[in-house]
């Protein structure tokens, strides 16, 4: 049946992903990392996958278990993964830190823990593009959109392989990989691979599909959006070659990273024109908060993404690159995750709640759910701190940064809260909301097992797969 | 998609009859007698045919209009899927809609954003008797909506029109364990 239910373990997967977040916020504020450590230290290196894996994966994660199966009108492949997986991914990050903090001196332990951690991040990718991929499979033919999400899981697999290399290579059991300087060379396609590939890609193909349901707006033919994965395949293909060349004997140099950039540049303005398409061409005419809320993302990657290059060609400051990455993972992708995710919690919640009882009695509107105008003046403070983060890296000024990431916490803290209040139905008067035990749990969807016997479920040729 | 679904919609502008003062009614059904299995009609009218759509209902042809800048209405009817062409169907799709009754009520919800349009096919069940067929168009496919048609034990079946643009859904009302 191209039903789709609810994703079970997707608001665990989002309630990890946002504890991560706050957690790397708060380092941050408590002046660890970059900028008053090395951009390569093992201090930054906590904070860049607490951000990078604990909140962006994890929130990506937990959105494609929910919406891929939406997409392409098929159920999820090998539900009953989602948990070991979600559980895998976090003991592995944990092992992470502690395997950075190892390195860092902070504590005493053996550097083992850093494979062991690669392994636990290994399996948990693994079981997620298995599901993924199995799910987007039985679809015939591919589709466009699921050639995205394709792609975004061949650069996961390439990022996470790339982490295990190093992860070895740190922990002093790199001698199979022989005189092959991986590191720090592999570096910067490493975060290319993870950032552009698996998160940037996929959030473009996805973006797509959502934003077209939820302004409704105008789906854009598909000749139109080919070019953006094209090009941004393209350039991670250079980026993946930057990773093996070293195997080849060849050194990868700033000319690759800058290439592999420019495609991207590339491929961000298509997207870029096609989005602005979307929001013009919507049915829709007031926007959502999601929607509203994602338009600084849009601003923040089109900065980034079009300076960055040059910065690198041009041999910029460690600062500024370290300013333009931040603004592309916590202006972009930070940005437009935390302003999605309200919008996919609140529908979550509702449909939870509310879709055994249409019909059956008043029903609230989704966008009822979300406590307005007070999500927004979080998303502000997210924001704020976002500009000025980005400015004090720039600038050099480390207290300042500190200062800016305070706005982020504060932001996120408010969106966590309001997010909480959602799945409490908080903003739906007391007498109109379902007694407790028919209300969403915090956690967990409810799945409702009934099974229906009399629809035949024979397999046909779907119109339009 | 089968071949006969990418065959070119027939089309009939009726606005010059209208000036002319003649009534396109025959010319219209002429123009749907012609139409080749699976093949959709184009419609021009200088108004919106409001008691066209029903007619066209019922015999088999779902509706889905735009206003034109000018005041005008393009209507395209397309052939509502049925057991004949279940390969064209979507999966989950009931095998026997193609003996199910005359639509009792028609939504056209392709302006609705989602979930509006699963609200309004829900509610409208509701009012419906067992056995009552409802015939709503949609922008996407209703996926979260199946579920609970499922649970409340009521039959469905859609597909894409032609254009991969209108999604047509035929429910049943399955009578029994609904509103409990």
């Amino acid at each position: 049946m191209p039903t789709a239910s609810l994703s079970r373990w997707t608001m665990s997967y989002f309630a990890a992903a946002l504890a991560f977040l706050l957690a790397a916020e708060a380092l941050a504020v408590a002046g660890i990392g970059y900028p008053a450590a090395g951009l390569a230290e093992p201090a930054t290196l906590v904070v860049v996958h607490l951000m990078a894996i604990g909140w962006l994966s994890l929130a990506m994660a937990g959105a494609l278990l929910q919406f891929v199966p939406v997409l392409v009108s098929r159920p999820l492949a090998f539900p009953a993964l989602a948990l070991p997986a979600l559980l895998s991914l976090v003991t592995g990050l944990l092992l992470l830190c502690g395997g950075f903090a190892v390195l860092a001196g902070w504590i005493n332990a053996p550097l083992d823990l850093l494979p062991l951690a690669a392994a636990g991040l290994l399996v948990g990718f693994a079981l997620i593009g298995l599901m993924l991929g199995a799910t987007l499979f039985n679809v015939r033919p591919v589709t466009l959109f699921s050639r995205f999400i394709l792609l975004g899981l061949a650069c996961l697999a390439a990022t996470v392989l790339s982490g295990a290399a190093f992860a070895a290579l740190l922990a002093g059991r790199g001698g199979w990989l022989g005189a092959v300087a991986l590191l720090p060379d592999g570096l910067p396609f490493h975060a290319l691979l993870g950032f552009g590939g698996w998160l940037g890609l996929i959030a473009f193909g996805v973006s797509y599909k959502l934003f077209v349901m939820f302004m409704m707006a105008p789906e854009p033919p598909a000749r139109r959006v080919l070019p953006v994965m094209l090009l941004a395949g393209l350039g991670l293909a250079l980026a993946s070659g930057g990773l093996v060349a070293p195997f080849a004997g060849f050194e990868p140099g700033t000319a690759l990273v800058v290439a592999a950039l420019g495609l991207l540049v590339l491929a961000s303005g298509f997207y870029g024109r096609d989005m602005l398409a979307l929001y013009r061409g919507r049915r829709r005419k007031a926007l959502e908060i999601n929607m509203l809320g994602s338009l600084p993302a849009f601003a923040a990657l089109g900065l980034g993404i079009v300076l960055l290059p040059a910065a690198v060609a041009g041999g910029a400051t460690d600062g500024l690159i370290a300013a333009l990455v931040f603004l592309l993972a916590l202006g972009w992708l930070g940005g437009l995750t935390l302003a999605q995710l309200v919008k996919i919690v609140s529908f979550m919640t509702w449909l939870e709640t509310y879709a055994p009882r249409l019909g059956r009695g008043p029903a609230p509107r989704v966008g009822d759910l979300v406590a307005m105008p007070r999500t927004g003046w979080w998303f502000l403070s997210y924001y704020a701190g976002v500009a000025g983060g980005g400015a004090a890296l720039a600038a050099g000024g480390a207290t300042g940064f500190r200062w800016a990431m305070l706005f982020c916490l504060a932001g996120t803290a408010g969106i966590v809260a309001e997010l909480a209040r959602v799945r409490r139905l908080s903003e739906i008067k007391a007498a109109d909301r379902p007694v407790a035990q028919e209300r969403p749990r915090m956690l967990l969807a409810r799945i409702d097992q009934r099974s229906p016997s009399h629809v035949d479920s024979r397999r046909i040729a779907s119109p339009r797969a | 998609m089968s071949t006969a679904d990418a065959l070119p919609a027939r089309e009939l502008d009726v606005r010059p009859m209208l000036r002319a003062g003649e009534e396109p009614f025959q010319a219209i059904m002429d123009a749907v007698g012609a139409l080749s299995p699976g093949q959709s009609l184009r419609l021009i009218a200088p108004f919106r045919p409001v008691p066209l759509f029903s007619v066209m209902a019922n015999r088999g042809y779902a509706a889905s209009d735009r206003a034109l800048g000018d005041g005008g209405w393009e209507v395209v009817f397309s052939p509502v899927a049925t057991v004949n062409d279940s390969d064209g169907v979507a999966i989950g799709s009931s095998s026997s809609a193609a003996f199910w009754g005359v639509p009792v009520l028609e939504l056209d919800l392709c302006e609705l954003e989602p979930p509006e349009p699963m609200v309004r096919i829900l509610e409208a069940l509701e009012s419906l008797q067992p056995g009552d067929v409802l015939f709503a168009l949609l922008a996407r496919e209703p996926v979260f909506l199946f579920p609970e048609l499922a649970k409340r034990e009521h039959e469905w079946a859609g597909n894409f029109d032609a254009a991969g643009t209108t999604y047509r859904l035929l429910v049943r009302h399955g009578g029994g364990g609904a509103g409990h």
